[in-house]
């Protein structure tokens, strides 16, 4: 099993076109979408997870390429460092794949199992707890 | 029945105090009334930690050989005040080096400044201290570099102007089309996210919401280690609009803090980095409200459900001063997580830290359960409702003779 994730874009001319059911119907995989938005210029953007055999997994993505759909597949990149991290939650809000979330103490709560390393979260933590494997190696 | 602060220190000394913090007397009070709570329950301690910009240290490095009176200094290439005596300084945490790039490659980075210069001092980390001056006949030396450690200095005091502000706003972007970059955070365009910092029921000026016992020399936890109020803060305005329960609706009272460096601790007081905007210190505080009576309990059982703070929009109406709050909301709906803006969910986040605002009352419990720190009875109390003292917008009035 694979499990892979990916930014997807799609133009407005692929806006409306059933790519994701087609997806779904012609590959044994799930899709896990994570967010979904459209801007105004009708440009669709997902940030999506999709799971299945190792080949079924590539294919479907050949198959969203052969669509025409732009991927980025972040790095997993995020590095969290619990002891500069003070839980204020200042970061929760912009992570939208909520890889980062608070618990019911109001404990910060790292998955990076659904990561991305979009890296929005960074520059939202006052007390540099966040940052990316590659700005710290630098 | 009422308590006497010395009744009360008489207890915690033979640790017989019974101490609770401000979120577990709620339950409490609910469940026994404010009589018998207050009967059984000595002291409420309160906390709070989150960025304070108001904030510095003032320091004396003891006098050099010949002797040299700094009129420029910089702390890790930070500058530092020294319009004061031959060797004392003042490090505002906001304060920013020479050569920062701030905000030239929008949005700047702020990685470091006076707040984490405070605290790496309090980390015991070495740091860098460069100064020049004229010279004088009493006063000779003209320059120093050299490594200088707080365990070196002779005083090492945190002296805060303005602290621990008594409710804030929520600020959220309504008009921009893009993210905006504030002291309250980054805030996403169309109600992205609404931004709040304040501790809520745990805070200390929402508990002693008329400051019956919060007053000048009371001693509090401050940065780890103890310190004192020692007078109102600055922009103090007990006048803002008050609920039905007395607690402002907006940030009011505010208070000036002071305390010994040496005793605190890098885990209460770390340097911050506001992306777009500038450097500041996170502070922790903690205040201990003693139970005179039955009425002072029942201000210590103020619950986050209670207490409402304005929504700004600090896209527009809170940089050009204008406008009024969009609305209110309870800290109870900001803590779960979302609140409802004009029928649409908003995600909100903090910036103070509720888990360390906990962490500070539940170790200034320990202090007094211990019987390690005693209440002070102020000095003098800091101005309430009616007392005159009001805050006001700068009074601006042309230069004579300019155009
Ligand atoms: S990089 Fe940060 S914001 Fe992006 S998914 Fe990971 S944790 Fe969330
Ligand atoms: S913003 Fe930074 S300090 Fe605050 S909870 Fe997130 S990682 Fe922790």
């Amino acid at each position: 099993m694979t499990k892979k994730s990916a930014i997807l874009h799609f133009g407005s001319d692929l806006v409306d076109k059933p790519i994701i059911s087609g997806l779904i119907r012609n590959y044994d995989v799930s899709v896990n979408i994570l967010q979904a938005s459209i801007t105004p210029e009708e440009d669709g953007t997902m940030f999506v997870q999709i799971e299945g055999e190792h080949a079924i997994v590539q294919k479907a993505f050949d198959y969203l390429r052969d669509h025409r759909v732009d991927m980025i597949f972040p790095a997993k990149n995020l590095i969290w460092d619990d002891k500069k991290c003070v839980d204020c939650g200042a970061c929760v809000a912009h992570c939208l794949p909520r890889a980062l979330t608070v618990d019911g103490s109001g404990k910060l709560q790292f998955n990076s199992e659904r990561c991305i390393a979009c890296e929005l979260c960074i520059p939202a933590c006052p007390y540099h707890a966040l940052g990316s494997v590659s700005e710290h190696l630098s | 029945m009422t308590k006497t602060y010395e009744e009360i220190n008489e207890k915690i000394k033979n640790g017989k105090a019974v101490v609770v913090t401000a979120e577990e007397v709620i339950e409490i009070v609910k469940d026994k009334g404010a009589k018998k709570a207050a009967d059984e329950i000595d002291v409420v301690t309160t906390g709070t930690f989150g960025p304070m910009c108001s904030s510095g240290a003032l320091l004396n490095t003891g006098h050099t050989k010949p002797r040299m009176n700094y009129k420029r200094a910089y702390l890790n290439r930070v500058p530092v005040y020294c319009g004061v005596a031959a060797v004392d300084l003042y490090i505002g945490v906001t304060a920013m080096p020479d050569d920062d790039p701030a905000n030239k490659v929008f949005p700047g980075k702020f990685e470091y400044g006076g707040g984490h210069v405070i605290e790496d001092l309090v980390s015991g980390k070495d740091v860098v201290f460069e100064a020049t001056s004229h010279g004088t006949q009493c006063y000779p030396r003209k320059e120093i570099t050299a490594t200088i450690n707080i365990r070196d200095l002779p005083s090492a005091t945190l002296l805060n102007p303005r602290n621990a502000y008594q409710n804030y706003n929520v600020a959220v972007n309504a008009h921009a089309k893009h993210p905006i970059y504030t002291y309250m955070g980054i805030l996403r365009p169309n109600f992205g996210n609404a931004n709040y910092c304040s501790a809520g029921q745990l805070s200390p000026l929402l508990n002693d919401p008329n400051y019956r016992t919060i007053g000048i020399g009371t001693k509090i936890f401050l940065g780890g280690g103890t310190g004192y109020v020692f007078y109102q803060g600055t922009q103090h305005n007990p006048e803002v609009p008050r609920n039905e329960k007395g607690i402002p609706m907006g940030g009011a009272g505010t208070l000036a803090l002071v305390g010994d460096m040496k005793t605190m601790s890098r885990r209460y007081i770390r340097g911050v980095s506001m992306t777009g905007y500038g450097v500041s210190l996170a502070v922790g505080i903690g205040v201990p409200i003693p139970v005179l009576d039955e009425e002072m309990i029942a201000s210590c059982a103020v619950s986050d459900a209670d207490i409402m703070a304005p929504v700004w929009d600090y896209s527009e109406d809170y940089p050009n001063f204008q406008g009024k709050p969009i609305a209110h909301v309870s800290y109870a709906e900001l803590g779960s997580g979302r609140i409802n803006l004009q029928g649409r969910e908003i995600e909100t986040a903090s910036i103070s830290s509720m888990p360390m605002a906990r962490e500070i009352a539940q170790t200034l419990k320990k202090w007094i359960t211990d019987g390690n720190f005693l209440l002070t009875k102020p000095s003098a109390p800091i101005p309430g409702t009616g007392s005159g003292v009001k805050y006001h917008p700068f009074v601006e009035r042309p230069v004579k003779g300019n155009k």
